[in-house]
């Protein structure tokens, strides 16, 4: 055992030995995460918008100005012609147009339920259909509120359902984007740093030729790659705490789950992660090639990891493949805890399958990896 | 120890229909330097990894130090010291910690380590360097602190894989003279170069061509029965296929 000692020993010495390396490893990370902290958001706001007020009446104008008051919304034009409304449309100049029809504040009072339309760039389906919620929700408060202010409007009051839906929203109460994102931002910052640091470390020595050297000294394989791996396995862990640190401080962000429990998660998906770097490092022939490698990997585990995009929106044989991905679960896991404070019991089904995964992993990667060259 | 260091019997190596060491069968008494020769590309660092254990062979026996190659490849690997002709300490460590971590990796106690540290450091005469990073050493300093790192336990086979590649004339003077002490320490020295002058310090030399063992001997009986005045003409006469001894004598 004393001669692992000395394999993270020295590990630990050429990765310090660097300066960049402790950038690499501790300010890099941060970086990524406040920027894409921020960045990536599925929040949708300022969605610009046209304003044809063709009526121009009190009532048309207070609508427009419960439009103006939020910031869904950004107003950035008025115009009446269909025609130019469609071309600012096609010029990206507004993502959504809305019509007040003529003598539309003449009719409501009638109680002749005018329409009022609503245009909308459905390019990006997601935010065209956010946005038709927000306007919607405006217009249904403005007209309960002018239904309650002139109760002769009788009409109106007939318009409300009969059967109203309360929402009521649990752990994310204001719907805050970063909640959800940002710890699985650190999932990838994670899985990037000991995936490709664990894969570069040991082609760079067969690249060297120290692996040659080592591969005649009685370090068994096992002594060989634990002396190489704990260090990486170590230092990730130290960083998935300074990001998880810095998360909190930077982001209006609560985690309400147990952090021993979280480690203990992290701890048995970088055994995955780490695996996967040994992978590469036994297919690769150079650094430049399990750079590439890992990125490969990499698109695979981001994409499908339902980061982004909920794994039950793909198509069912997807879906299927994505028990194939450790990083889909440790995403799962640490929203769960991050956001829901969820126990182990919770976690039970994530937990053993990737750890099953993990070993798996593992296990054909420590056996692809000999003592011998090929 | 046994007095057979090194013994092959039709050792062969095939890299898919490439037959890089062809039925090579060798016998290195203890204490010898036995020289392998060949031109690059002839089967000497494939053979030489072979009996390291660091490459199974297709065909045939051998063992090292008394153990088999194919199921003691482990136990071959405490009996020996192993230098290729890559450079293969670390760059980025000084010298200090590179003496300290192969002492380590060899199961070497602390206070060893630091007794056989010291008098590499001595041999090699780089007292005032210890705390400096091994890339700024020049290379003949470096491949004798290879050497040195590579048998900090002390073992009784030292393979060297063209150990003075690069080095300056001056430079592998001292290298050989350091392979003749260990010579006569006991220790066998199995060295493959392509410096027909370094051939001349081997007790025996042996002559690959395209994986095939074509002479064996001592540098002195070479030159005499191939009428040559020196190993540099032996050995090109050899290569070339200008062998005038009918093949069973070899």
């Amino acid at each position: 055992m004393t001669k692992i000692f000395y394999m993270i020993r020295k590990e630990f010495l050429q990765i310090f030995r660097t300066r960049e390396m402790v950038a690499i490893l501790f300010i890099m990370p941060v970086i990524q995460m406040v920027v894409l902290g921020f960045a990536v958001t599925n929040e949708v706001k300022h969605i610009t918008l046209i304003i044809a007020d063709r009526d121009n009446s009190r009532l048309s104008r207070e609508i427009v100005a419960a439009f103006s008051n939020t910031d869904r919304f950004d107003i950035t034009g008025r115009e009446t012609d269909v025609r130019e409304i469609g071309l600012d449309i096609h010029r990206w100049k507004a993502q959504a147009a809305l019509i007040i029809p003529n003598h539309f504040g003449r009719d409501f009072r009638r109680g002749l339920r005018p329409d009022i339309q609503m245009i909308v760039d459905g390019l990006d389906g997601n935010a065209a259909g956010v946005s038709v919620g927000y306007a919607g929700g405006i217009l249904r408060e403005w007209a309960e509120a002018q239904a309650r202010q002139t109760p002769r409007l009788a009409m109106v009051k007939q318009n409300t359902p009969q059967l109203e839906l309360i929402e009521r929203l649990w752990y994310n109460l204001d719907l805050r984007s970063a909640q959800y994102m940002v710890p699985g931002i650190i999932v990838v910052l994670l899985t990037i740093i000991s995936m490709l640091l664990s894969a570069l470390s040991l082609v760079k020595e067969r690249e060297v030729g120290t692996l040659e050297q080592l591969m005649v000294t009685p370090l068994s394989r096992f002594e060989l790659l634990m002396g190489k791996l704990a260090p990486f396995l170590i230092l990730a862990f130290i960083e998935f705490f300074v990001v998880l640190g810095a998360a909190q401080v930077i982001f209006p962000i609560t985690m309400k789950g147990s952090y021993a429990l979280l480690s203990l998660e992290a701890f048995l998906y970088l055994f995955t992660t780490i695996g996967l770097g040994v992978m590469i490092s036994t297919i690769a022939k150079s650094q430049q090639q399990a750079l590439f490698l890992s990125w490969f990997f990499m698109l695979f585990l981001l994409m499908m990891s339902g980061l982004f995009i909920p794994i039950a929106n793909m198509p069912q044989f997807l879906q299927d493949l994505t028990l194939l991905n450790p990083m889909r679960y440790f995403m799962a896991i640490i929203r769960d805890v991050f956001q829901k404070g969820s126990g182990w019991q919770y976690l039970f089904t994530d937990t053993w399958r990737m750890t099953l995964l993990g070993t798996l992993i593992f296990a054909v990667s420590v056996l692809r990896f000999r003592k011998r060259v090929s | 120890m046994n007095e057979i260091a090194v013994q092959t019997q039709n050792l062969t190596r095939r890299f898919g229909k490439f037959t890089a060491v062809d039925r090579l069968t060798i016998t290195v008494s203890r204490g010898e330097i036995f020289g392998f020769l060949g031109a690059n590309g002839a089967g000497k660092t494939t053979a030489i990894r072979m009996l390291c254990g660091l490459l199974l062979p297709s065909e045939g026996e051998a063992t090292v130090a008394g153990f088999d190659v194919y199921k003691s490849s482990e136990a071959i690997k405490k009996n020996i010291g192993y230098m290729s002709q890559r450079f293969s300490l670390y760059d980025d460590l000084t010298i200090s910690e590179n003496i300290d971590f192969f002492g380590g990796v060899y199961g070497l106690s602390p206070a060893l380590i630091e007794e056989r540290k010291e008098a590499l450091i001595e041999q090699v005469g780089l007292g005032d360097f210890r705390k400096r990073l091994t890339r700024d050493l020049p290379l003949g300093f470096k491949q004798r602190l290879a050497l040195g790192s590579a048998m900090l336990h002390d073992p009784p086979i030292i393979f060297l894989d063209e150990p003075t590649s690069g080095v300056d004339p001056r430079a592998r003077r001292e290298f050989w003279s350091i392979i003749n002490e260990l010579a006569a320490a006991g220790k066998t020295v199995f060295v493959t170069t392509h410096f027909m002058d370094e051939a001349e310090y081997c007790h025996r030399v042996s002559i690959m061509r395209a994986g095939k063992l074509i002479a064996l001997d001592s540098p002195g009986k070479l030159k005499e029965s191939y009428g040559r005045n020196n190993m540099q003409d032996v050995f090109v006469a050899l290569v070339n296929d200008e062998d005038p001894r009918p093949e069973e004598q070899l």
